[in-house]
């Protein structure tokens, strides 16, 4: 998709139900709306409390955050066929134009689902520390190949029995170098490091050094000795019968 | 240049819910219909009144809108022609919304139609069909079918979130709907005049649409 290099960094919000999707994002907008111009783009399962929410919470101009409905399909919306979201995000680009970043909410789904890289520039993985301490563990694309994993929640490590530190060593390990922040909300450190990481993504794009990366349906794994690769994509797609190591 | 596929081909490309035009996100006011009361025993009828009012209008529509591209004469008309005819300001919205996703397709699939140029980004989704299958080279009664087909396929596809039931009753629902598909494109195929299509609304359907548009809880987009 030919693209004008000025065009706002667009930023994908993925995860679970109820790991603090929302919440991130209204986070971002109340640190950051002052100093980027900012859209927002929902996708609602169901009802429109996502927009709502975040319309209400006040950190934005309600009229630049728009939700798509998925048709009970959101893992479609973000990744399949992305139309409907491409859309939205170009209306907001073109009705406030110029805009710095538009973020771009998922609707709640499970672990395996992740943005489409012809939809989104860089991507974040949520999870939070009530979900348990193993989700980390089980990885999955968002977890290991998101552009930045985020467990979430970590006040509520105490209240929970998890230790959010542990998770982040256990998500780290899977996740072959790229970042994790453990954010909470209450913790401004944090938040500043998610802030921060923000602002160097933009950069990137910014000097076009992004390359929007897929985190994949398809874990990357090695045969003993060959060199790591995935299966069943395009033209990498092969049968093999042996045991993976 | 090489030969340009054959039509048949050319038709199953643009009827195959799997193009990505954010098809996934329609219901054709079953939706809204589900949530007035209408029930699984009741979807067959409701596909079979669609295909006598709003699909007919749509598939009249797109027949004349190709027919004045091809002999090109403006498309200003016809555009005029369906919104007369298509009394709710939801479903013109709807159909204006799923023609940009059609236009963005066909802008990478035929960029070098001559009339993408005529059909901006306003255009109603018959309209932008018409220039989707004049670049297939479709004959008018496909580019009917196309309508009806389509518009039956929808529903199916969301009786089937909206509704528990077996997928094969659905399957069963479409196979039966098909001879009204072919019939409308019999009767459609013929027109070139803005003023002959037929203008057959469904004041129940539009009530529908109305009423989706501003609800806070939906799963599909109209
Ligand atoms: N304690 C604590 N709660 C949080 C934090 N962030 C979010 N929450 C709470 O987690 C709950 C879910 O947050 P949302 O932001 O709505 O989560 P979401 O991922 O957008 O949820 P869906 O859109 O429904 O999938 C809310 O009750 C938030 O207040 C946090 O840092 N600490
Ligand atoms: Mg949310």
């Amino acid at each position: 998709m030919p693209d004008s290099p000025t065009r706002s960094l667009r930023v994908g919000v993925c995860g679970p139900v109820g790991t603090g999707k929302s919440s991130l994002i209204a986070l971002v907008c109340r640190e950051l709306a002052a100093e980027l111009r900012l859209g927002v783009v929902t996708n609602d399962i169901y009802t429109d409390e996502d927009a709502r929410f975040l319309r209400s919470a006040g950190v934005l101009d309600p009229d630049r955050i728009r939700s798509v409905e998925t048709g009970a399909c959101p893992h479609t919306a973000i990744r399949d066929d992305i139309t409907a979201n491409l859309m939205m995000v170009e209306d907001l680009e073109a009705d406030f134009d110029p805009l710095d970043v538009v973020l771009v909410e998922s609707g709640g789904d499970n672990l395996t689902a992740t943005f489409s890289p012809a939809l989104v520039d860089t991507q974040i993985f949520l999870i939070d520390v009530a979900g348990g301490g193993d989700v980390a563990r089980k990885g999955g694309p968002g977890i290991t190949r998101a552009d930045l994993l985020v467990v979430n929640k970590t006040d509520l490590g105490p209240h929970v029995g998890v230790d959010p530190d542990q998770m982040v060593v256990d998500a780290s390990a899977v996740r072959d170098g790229r970042p994790v922040i453990a954010l909470s909300r209450t913790d401004p450190a944090s938040v500043t490091a998610l802030t921060d990481w923000l602002r160097r993504q933009l950069a990137s794009h910014r000097t076009g050094d992004l390359t929007p990366a897929d985190p994949g349906p398809m874990a990357p794994h090695s045969h003993g000795d060959e060199p790591s690769h995935t299966h069943g994509q395009g033209d990498d797609a092969h049968h093999h019968d042996h045991a993976h190591v | 240049m090489d030969r340009p596929p054959p039509s048949p081909l050319l038709l199953m490309l643009l009827a195959d819910a799997r193009l990505p035009t954010a098809g996934h996100t329609q219901s054709a006011q079953l939706e809204p219909a589900t949530v007035w009361g209408l029930g699984v025993s009741e979807v067959a009828d409701f596909i079979a009144l669609r295909l006598r009012t709003v699909t007919r209008v749509e598939a009249a529509t797109a027949v004349v809108a190709m027919h004045h591209l091809r002999a090109g004469l403006d498309v200003a008309e016809v555009e005029a022609a369906w919104a007369a005819r298509t009394p709710s300001p939801a479903m013109r919205a709807t159909s204006r919304q799923m023609a940009r996703a059609l236009r963005r397709l066909v802008c990478r699939l035929w960029p070098e139609s001559p009339h993408l140029a005529v059909t901006g980004p306003g255009a109603s989704r018959a309209v932008v069909l018409a220039v989707a299958a004049d670049s297939a080279g479709l004959a008018p009664r496909d580019l009917a079918m196309l309508v009806g087909y389509d518009d039956v396929q929808t529903v199916a596809s969301a009786a089937l979130k909206l509704l528990p039931l077996d997928p094969a009753d659905v399957a069963c629902w479409v196979l039966d709907a098909l001879a009204a598909v072919d019939a409308l494109a019999t009767e459609v195929a013929p027109l070139t005049l803005p003023s002959a299509i037929p203008a057959a609304g469904a004041p129940q359907i539009e009530a529908w649409a109305e009423s989706h548009a501003v609800t806070s809880r939906r799963l599909f987009n109209a």
